[in-house]
């Protein structure tokens, strides 16, 4: 099994801060067939597989990209057309597709909603990694929902290229609470003016769950925005690294980034870092970070304890209320009940 | 709308006087580190600890984070130099043209306003000292290190690269192989200071390397304020800080450390400072970061014992061509222990500030709590600021909170002042007082003219 290392923040900060990069043991797979269970719902996109090999800027690190671009076993290309549409693509691991490596590529000239699920009908171990890009043209409203709903067992590395344009208003939101170890990387690269991009996150993890969570964004168009929100819970030993940039680059005149973490811990073993980073060589903008971590709030405990509910379901509801802000952003409501049910399980 | 900020005056920082010395040692390698422990007539155990540091230095690398240090070459600095002039109990004793610096600097001035104690280090070693007698009868010692070496060999042998270990960096292993000069403070149990005890530094010959060593330890139910300057005058080529500091609060103990760094722009300040902090002790620090070319500075509060505090102030400023990476680190060691940070910076003419900090509370440190707060102004579309900041929590009985935000000065506030009657100057003169204010309050102004100059020169130049 070979030990690499992921996730690289873009400016590194001391070595025994322990937070530059995360190394981890990954057993890539030897064989890997085609990955056939997968389910996509759309009308009317044009889809085929020719997916762009082109360097990430950032990305998980360069060994799992060649693997990606070398051998994914499942390759979307999505083109929109003129009207609006919601496209839905499930990836369901069993017994006989335990491996994805896999590329997607979306290409927004007009409006769409696209949901990306993962999802484990096996307790087997499984693998996946995989690339995803999206590119919203001039004045496109796109929005992107990721869910991983992957096993214990399991380990899934994303990478996420996003490119904005003018006018253009992307909104993602992952919802990362399945897998062993979790690591993904998301890159937003806000080219054009007046772009606007907000990213949603909810992690929670348990046991011995690992979450390194890695987002950067650039901005370079005058007026743009980016705004990033991830609220987690971590129980047991789980250990989560959250490091978010924003970067405001020369010429982004007026443009805003604000970038908010908190994490919940319902255990005195499990470790949270988090490395908010404000990058900025321009005058004319406003940023701002705030991070938070501690404990259940005693008072909310109390007043819920108080109608007659136990310690573990007042708890649980105390977490869900802190997601549900976000979760209630997800437009499909079978899914939003999936996502819930799923949290609830994994409370427990 | 754009915001113009003085640089600093630096016309009496930048006094160069004849590189006068008794002996400048150039480069670094064994016999170099003998000859000077072999200079300063110094116990085997402080060579021991010289040559341990050498070998620690050539083995670790350069740091792969943070500005760039490719200009420092070490074959280059002068790592010993002694000026022509013995350790003075007498201000009169003090050669003139090194006597004609401080009083620019307005070192004798700061003492005719009581100071107690006033150590200042010209080049490598310390030429004045003069304390109180009211604190001698106290038992508070207050030497230079090579003093402290050879008259409390006991205590310094305890504390000497411990509190910052040789391995800590590639610099503190160079610090620690030539170190020379500095404070050796000792405040026994119960004694409370009143007034602060200052300490100045400043490099005169070009090329040289400033390594000076503090060391203060603050014994139980004790309180000192310490205050450090230093400064430089500009030669072209490029000089190395690379002091330590060691600071140890015993329990129930109080220490305030203040510093303001005015280098000069040619200087690389890889400075290294650490507190361990005992049981309901309490460690302040505030900074003020100004000079400099590239500066690499992050204090540390260690809290090793229940319920230790400590507070980080700190204020950067950077101008053209500087690189000013600073920051705080602190370690929650023990239960009830708490933290607060609270740093602005201000870059401007294409100047680079950095905030860089670590808040790391550990499995222990239950009921523990830190805020962090740190806001960055940047004056020009030509400067740079960068906040990198890491929070590692272990434990779930925590409040930890962290705030940051960066922008420029907000042209509503300039329109309410301006509509108050202030001209446009007057206004954007007054917003950066005011964004530095919580900061350059805490600052000792008052005990030297040096520091006055500093804060009031800077944030009053003129603007428009």
């Amino acid at each position: 099994m070979e030990k690499l290392k992921l996730n690289n923040t873009p400016v590194r900060t001391a070595r025994n801060f322990a937070i530059n990069n995360i190394e981890l043991p990954v057993e890539i797979p030897n064989k890997i067939k085609n990955f056939e269970s997968v389910e996509i719902t759309n009308s009317k996109s044009n889809i085929d597989n020719e997916v762009s090999n082109k360097e990430l800027t950032y990305g998980i690190g360069k060994i799992l990209e060649e693997l990606v671009f070398k051998n994914a076993n499942n390759k979307i290309r999505i083109q929109t057309t003129k009207q609006k549409e919601d496209i839905k693509i499930i990836y369901n691991f069993d017994e006989n597709n335990l491996n994805l490596i896999n590329q997607i590529e979306i290409l927004a000239e007009n409006d769409a909603n696209i949901i990306i699920i993962y999802k484990s009908k096996t307790s087997k171990q499984c693998f996946h990694t995989g690339i995803i890009r999206t590119i919203a043209k001039e004045n496109v409203q796109l929005n992107v929902t990721i869910v991983n709903l992957l096993n214990e067992e399991t380990n899934n590395f994303e990478a996420i290229e996003n490119t904005l344009y003018q006018n253009s208003n992307v909104k993602y939101t992952i919802i990362d609470i399945g897998g062993k170890t979790s690591v993904s990387n998301y890159y937003s690269n806000i080219i054009g003016n007046n772009a606007n991009n907000v990213l949603k996150t909810i992690y929670l993890g348990k046991d011995k769950q690992i979450k390194d969570l890695n987002y950067i964004a650039e901005l370079r168009g005058e007026k743009s925005n980016i705004d990033i929100d991830v609220q987690g819970d971590l129980n047991d030993e789980a250990k989560k690294n959250f490091k978010g940039t924003i970067d405001f680059k020369r010429g982004c005149k007026k443009s805003k980034g604000n970038e908010n973490e908190s994490c919940m811990l319902l255990s005195n073993r499990a470790k949270s870092i988090a490395l908010p980073m404000l990058l900025c060589t321009e005058e004319d903008v406003e940023g701002n970070h705030s991070t938070s971590s501690g404990k259940v709030d005693e008072k909310q405990l109390f007043y819920i304890m108080a109608r007659g509910i136990s310690y573990k379901e007042a708890v649980k509801l105390i977490v869900k209320s802190k997601f549900n802000k976000i979760i209630e952003t997800v437009q499909d409501s079978e899914l939003k009940e999936e996502i819930l049910k799923e949290i609830d399980e994994r409370l427990n | 709308m754009k915001t113009q900020v003085e640089d600093i005056n630096r016309n009496i920082y930048d006094i160069k006087n004849k590189d006068d010395y008794e002996i400048k040692i150039q480069g670094l390698n064994r016999e170099i580190v003998e000859e000077i422990s072999r200079l300063k007539n110094e116990p085997d155990w402080m060579l021991e600890i010289r040559l341990k540091a050498l070998k620690m230095y050539e083995e670790l690398a350069l740091p792969t984070w943070g500005p760039d240090l490719s200009e420092l070459n070490m074959d280059d600095i002068a790592t010993y130099v002694k000026p022509k002039s013995k350790l003075n109990s007498s201000w009169e004793d003090v050669p003139e043209d090194i006597k004609n610096t401080f009083d620019k600097l307005g070192i004798p001035e700061a003492e005719k306003k009581s100071l107690a104690g006033v150590g200042a280090q010209y080049d490598s070693e310390v030429v004045y000292h003069s304390m109180k007698e009211d604190l001698i009868k106290q038992g508070v010692i207050y030497t230079d290190m090579e003093s402290a070496v050879r008259d409390y060999p006991e205590i310094v042998k305890k504390h000497f690269m411990k509190c910052v270990p040789i391995s800590d960096h590639k610099f503190v292993a160079l610090h620690a192989a030539v170190w020379s000069g500095g404070s050796f403070v000792y405040v026994p149990k119960g004694v409370k200071l009143d007034f602060p005890l200052q300490s100045y530094f400043r490099l005169n010959s070009p090329e040289s390397g400033q390594f000076e060593h503090t060391l203060i330890i603050v014994d139980e139910g004790a309180s000192l304020h310490f205050i450090e300057g230093c400064s430089a005058p500009k030669y072209n080529k490029v000089n190395l800080h690379a002091g330590c500091v060691e600071l140890y609060v015993k329990d129930n103990a109080y220490l305030r450390y203040s510093t303001i760094e005015n280098w000069s722009k040619n200087m690389m300040n890889l400075n290294t400072k650490k507190a361990i902090v005992g049981k309901n002790a309490q460690m302040d620090w505030v900074t003020g970061s100004f000079g400099s070319k590239v500066s690499m500075l992050y204090p540390m509060s260690i809290l090793n014992g229940q319920g230790a505090k400590t507070e980080y102030t700190g204020i950067t400023f950077a101008g053209g061509g500087q690189n000013l990476d600073t920051g705080f680190k602190v370690i929650h060691n023990a239960p009830n222990t708490s933290s607060v940070i609270n740093s602005k910076s201000i870059s401007k003419d294409g100047g680079a500030c950095t905030y860089r900090s670590l808040v790391r509370i550990n499995e222990n440190a239950k009921n523990s709590r830190c805020s962090v707060s740190c806001e960055s102004l940047m004056l020009d579309d030509k400067s740079r600021s960068d906040t990198i900041p890491v929070n590692d929590i272990k434990t779930d009985e925590v409040e930890f909170s962290h705030e940051a935000k960066i922008g420029k000065i907000s042209d509503k506030t300039i329109f309410y002042l301006m509509s108050r009657g202030l001209s446009e100057e007057d206004a954007k003169a007054m917003i950066v007082r005011g964004f530095a204010y919580p900061i350059s309050k805490e600052l000792p102004v008052e005990y030297a003219v040096e520091m006055n100059n500093l804060i009031n020169l800077e944030l009053e130049g003129a603007i428009g």
